[in-house]
């Protein structure tokens, strides 16, 4: 599975994810809506989910976790079950609806984003982390997750690219 | 999904249980991932610029204005503070006792913070080869910042106080002692009122009277003492001075001089009182102050209140050196039960904006074999 993922979209997902988490941790750091950092990264791991389908949604947002845990010395692994979590999620469009709208994928994208975000806490929970749900919990989930959706019109095409999906195309049938 | 959830646990294990290989690979990711951040630095900052033009220049102009109201009195507040430092370190150097001034520092500058919600953590540009390592306190000018929780050769990553994660041993002091100089009160040797003494002497198998000439606040009072007692007496003695009860009068100046009496008059000369009682604090989180726990109202510390100054222990077991400012008592939270009232402290320190830090090469003994 993963020999396949390396031939295929590896090479275009980590550094665009790396890119994109550089942007995240010098704009979106200073660039604050109700306080609260964007996640970008763990909106494009769930638009990976959106053009993908669950599985290579799920992947492509455990490797992104990956980076994300790298780059910011939390026990690697936890975000990858985040952000793998709502690449899952967000696959589900692609399962049940083969042409997708823009604004359904945004609904998706900001829905997956805000169990992502949800679940950093939890595992961390799950870790040790006695107070690791604080009560700004309530701003963070729904701003990462509005912010998430406005991200899916970049994200989603980004995501396509990544991943080399083509969008579908209906071909009228001969006569 | 399942795979990918066991391999994301199983990392995690091995992680938290501390390995070599996922430490070079962390290493090594911080290399490959330095270009990219100060390419998106240079990239997003005319940006940021104008965002803060737009959003920050009210919010500025403000904060001048305060800034320099602070300046002003701050000036006079430093005369006396330089001179009570100076006379602090003498009084140290006599008594043979640690100081931060006796440990290296390596200055460092903070070159990236966590781009998530829920770490509190900065990068900053100093590492192994400074001497940097994992478990060593990062302060500012203002006070304790954080510690070390990943050193890199180069670089290395600081888990604020405000982090979950964060916990340090903190005492905190009341500056009910400073208020009670003025006007001047009659006390005993270990800062008892005189009100008190009868009961404290019927623990005594001594009679002493007392009078006390006090100078002003955290200095050297003389005390002079009669007793009648035959034999030789000593303060800690007293009820709730015990050694290690975590209530040290005279902690801040340096430590109480035991009186020796003889069968005569004896004369002796002890450091100001300075009650304090110890805790944990806790980090809480961004928006949110850390939090002091364990702390348990007593005689001689009474009700903590908002403004108490808030300083690391130290001690064998602590994450820090003792006598690091970390904050004031900002409120007080009730707690029914047992475990005492939870202080929230607001960090001296600039937590939102850090740039220049100093790590203190100290390492704590729970942190040694860290990288």
């Amino acid at each position: 599975m993963f020999a396949a993922l390396w031939h295929s979209s590896l090479p275009r997902v980590v550094p665009l994810g790396m890119i994109l988490l550089a942007i995240q941790k010098t704009l979106f750091v200073n660039l604050q809506p109700f306080g609260v950092i964007v996640q970008v990264v763990l909106a494009f791991a769930a638009s990976a989910g959106v053009v993908g389908g669950p599985e290579r949604g799920a992947i492509a947002g455990f490797v992104l976790g990956l980076i994300f845990d790298l780059s910011s010395g939390s026990p690697l692994g936890s975000t990858s079950i985040a952000m793998g979590m709502a690449g899952y999620l967000a696959g589900w469009l692609d399962v049940i609806r083969i042409d997708t709208t823009w604004w359904l994928a945004a609904i998706f994208v900001g829905g997956a984003s805000a169990v992502g975000e949800f679940l950093v806490p939890t595992i961390r929970r799950f870790v040790g982390e006695e107070n690791a749900f604080t009560p700004d919990l309530a701003t963070v989930v729904p701003v990462v997750a509005v912010s998430a959706s406005i991200l899916s019109l970049v994200l989603v095409p980004l995501a396509r690219w990544a991943l080399q999906i083509e969008p579908p195309v209906w071909k009228a049938p001969r006569e | 999904m399942l795979i990918l959830l066991l391999t994301s646990i199983m990392l995690i294990t091995i992680d938290l249980r501390g390995n070599a290989l996922l430490d070079g690979a962390r290493s090594g990711f911080d290399y490959a991932f330095r270009p990219f951040e100060i390419a998106a630095e240079v990239v997003t900052k005319p940006v940021e610029r104008v965002w803060s033009g737009v959003t920050e220049v009210d919010d500025l102009k403000r904060e001048n204005e305060i800034l320099r109201e602070q300046l002003d009195q701050q000036r006079a507040d430093q005369i006396a503070n330089q001179n009570a430092l100076a006379e602090n370190q003498e009084l140290r150097a006599l008594l043979n006792l640690d100081s931060l001034a006796d440990l290296d520092k390596v200055p460092c500058s903070s070159i990236g913070v966590s781009g998530s919600n829920d770490l509190q953590v900065v990068e900053v540009d100093c590492g192994t080869t400074d001497g940097v390592r994992t478990g060593m306190p990062v302060i500012n000018q203002a006070g304790l910042v954080g510690k070390i929780t990943r050193a890199y050769p180069e670089t290395s990553v600081v888990m604020l106080v405000t982090d979950l994660s964060y916990h340090v041993e903190v005492k905190v002091v009341s500056e009910e002692a400073a208020e009670e100089e003025e006007p001047p009160p009659s006390t005993s040797p270990t800062g008892f009122p005189l009100d008190s003494l009868p009961d404290i002497a019927d623990d005594l198998s001594s009679t002493t009277t007392t009078t006390t000439t006090t100078t002003p606040p955290f200095f050297v009072s003389s005390t002079t003492t009669s007793t009648t007692s035959p034999i030789t007496t000593t303060t800690p003695a007293l009820p709730g001075v015990v050694p290690g009860s975590g209530v040290v009068p005279g902690d801040i100046t340096g430590t109480p001089t035991s009186s020796t009496s003889s069968t005569s008059t004896t004369t002796t000369t002890t450091l100001k009182p300075v009650t304090r009682e110890t805790g944990v604090l806790d980090g809480y989180g961004e928006g949110s102050l850390p939090r002091v726990r364990l702390i348990d109202s007593s005689l001689q510390f009474g009700e903590a209140k908002v403004g108490d100054q808030v300083l690391t222990t130290g001690g064998r077991t602590s994450q820090a050196p003792p006598n690091i400012p970390v904050g004031v008592v900002a409120n007080i939270i009730e707690v029914p039960g047992v475990a005492g009232n939870q202080l929230e402290v607001q960090p001296s320190a600039d937590i939102g904006r850090l740039n220049f830090l100093m790590v203190l090469l100290y390492q704590p003994s729970t942190e040694l074999g860290g990288g």
